[in-house]
């Protein structure tokens, strides 16, 4: 009996990390490459999002033959059903280890800046900005915390806001 | 040490002396007894398949049938498992009594493996190699030289090239390319002082292997310094730049830099 190839798309992806040192700070770069087994096809990629989107491609080809028989309103419903499934996937996913392996700077100035964001409601006088060097060497898990607590935090922002506002109109 | 090179003579041994050789680097063949079978002598494609599988999957212990008849056959049944099964001890046992057990495939109630010891794999043999050169690498490096030569002997190209579509092909295929990669860099980085022209070839070996892996033209611009070929050192790292934009849109590593810097301000 003959396979279905149709029905499966298998990906390899290879991750290949360059620890370097520049301007006396260490950094982490990472290059890697996806490859579509059952095409042939392969990409090469410094950021994480060029081989989701390789990956999403390929998905969508094998929707698109799979429904190849099916009425052109079918074969719509059922690739945006499709691509909802790998959406969620992609968004609900790993998105904060994907920017992390993608640019662990970035992240750590996004989640300052998040904190800077929170701060500055609060006042100038408090405003002075986080450093970030213990956090250089932070893991993901640490991110994740970092990240949960920044939401909490949030919440408790606006819980004082809207305790200070509450205050102001009384005045 | 002793030891690493005792390993080294025993699998150089083993390559010339087992009942069973079989290439997978490249293109496939198998040698019985030393004698290539001709692949007639397979019938169906899908045994040759079976036994590639087997290859593929010879570090997961004792396979089930279930799996395999999943992976390879999708809607098949007993029977034809039979049939590529009986096929692969046909070849590779052909005088074999009835109803006496394999020597080569291992049965164990409905999983089945390769017998390791009396089959000579090239793959196997690669890995086995590159392990030395590491091991050895640092504390004798004469060692590993001989381990990474030995290695890069067996490479004769790619892991089943007429199987790059199958999915159970994939990870063997990509583990063999990162070591003979490493095995490549690592001795072009030992030969680069006292052999600069063979560090520069075995160099460019990894670069037809993976045109983006930088560390293989820091390698080849470090030979040429040597080698005192100033222009091709700098055309090397102009190639790096283009081929690193090109796949990756981004710059050489510092390390990179910095040499290229030093090679241009030698008057």
């Amino acid at each position: 009996m003959a396979k279905k190839p149709e029905q499966t798309a298998s990906f390899m992806v290879r991750f290949h990390q360059k620890i370097f040192e520049e301007d006396g700070e260490s950094n982490v770069q990472w290059r890697g490459k996806v490859s579509h087994v059952q095409g042939g096809d392969e990409q090469r990629f410094s950021d994480f999002k060029e081989a989701v989107t390789f990956i999403q491609e390929k998905l969508s080809e094998l929707t698109l033959e799979a429904t190849k028989e099916h009425s052109p309103e079918q074969r719509e419903g059922i690739l945006k059903k499709s691509l909802d499934m790998w959406k969620t996937v992609a968004q609900v996913g790993p998105k904060v280890i994907m920017d992390t392996i993608k640019d662990p700077k970035k992240q750590i100035a996004q989640i300052q800046d998040q904190i800077q964001d929170q701060i500055s409601h609060l006042g100038d006088e408090i405003g002075e900005k986080v450093h970030i060097d213990q956090w250089r060497n932070a893991s993901r898990s640490d991110f994740k915390k970092v990240k949960k607590s920044i939401n909490e935090l949030a919440g408790e922002i606006k819980k004082l806001h809207a305790k200070i506002d509450k205050l102001s109109k009384k005045k | 040490m002793s030891q690493l090179l005792d390993t080294l003579d025993k699998l150089k041994t083993f390559q010339k002396n087992a009942p069973i050789r079989i290439q997978t680097l490249g293109q496939f063949n198998l040698w019985r007894n030393n004698t290539k079978i001709d692949p007639k002598e397979w019938g169906r494609d899908k045994t040759i398949q079976l036994l590639q599988y087997f290859i593929s999957n010879r570090h997961r212990h004792a396979l089930h049938k279930e799996k395999i008849m999943d992976h390879l056959w999708e809607e098949g049944d007993d029977r034809d498992f039979k049939v590529a099964l009986h096929g692969i001890n046909k070849v590779l046992e052909p005088e074999r009594p009835p109803r006496t057990e394999p020597t080569y495939i291992i049965r164990q109630g409905i999983s089945y493996q390769l017998n390791l010891e009396r089959i000579w794999i090239d793959v196997e043999a690669l890995e086995k190699y590159v392990i030395i050169g590491n091991e050895a690498l640092g504390e004798n490096n004469t060692i590993s030289k001989k381990a990474y030569k030995s290695a890069i002997e067996i490479y004769q190209g790619i892991y089943l090239p007429n199987r790059i579509y199958e999915d159970w092909s994939s990870e063997e295929r990509e583990k063999t390319q990162m070591l003979i990669l490493g095995a490549y860099i690592t001795l072009a980085e030992i030969l680069v002082e006292e052999n600069p022209t063979e560090s520069i070839r075995l160099a460019q070996n990894a670069i037809s292997i993976d045109p983006t892996w930088e560390d293989a033209y820091r390698l080849q611009m470090q030979a040429y310094r040597i080698k005192g070929n100033r222009p091709q050192a700098i055309k090397t790292y102009q190639k790096c730049v283009d081929v690193l934009d090109e796949e990756y849109g981004i710059d050489p590593l510092p390390e990179t830099k910095k040499l290229i810097k030093e090679i241009e301000e030698i008057s």
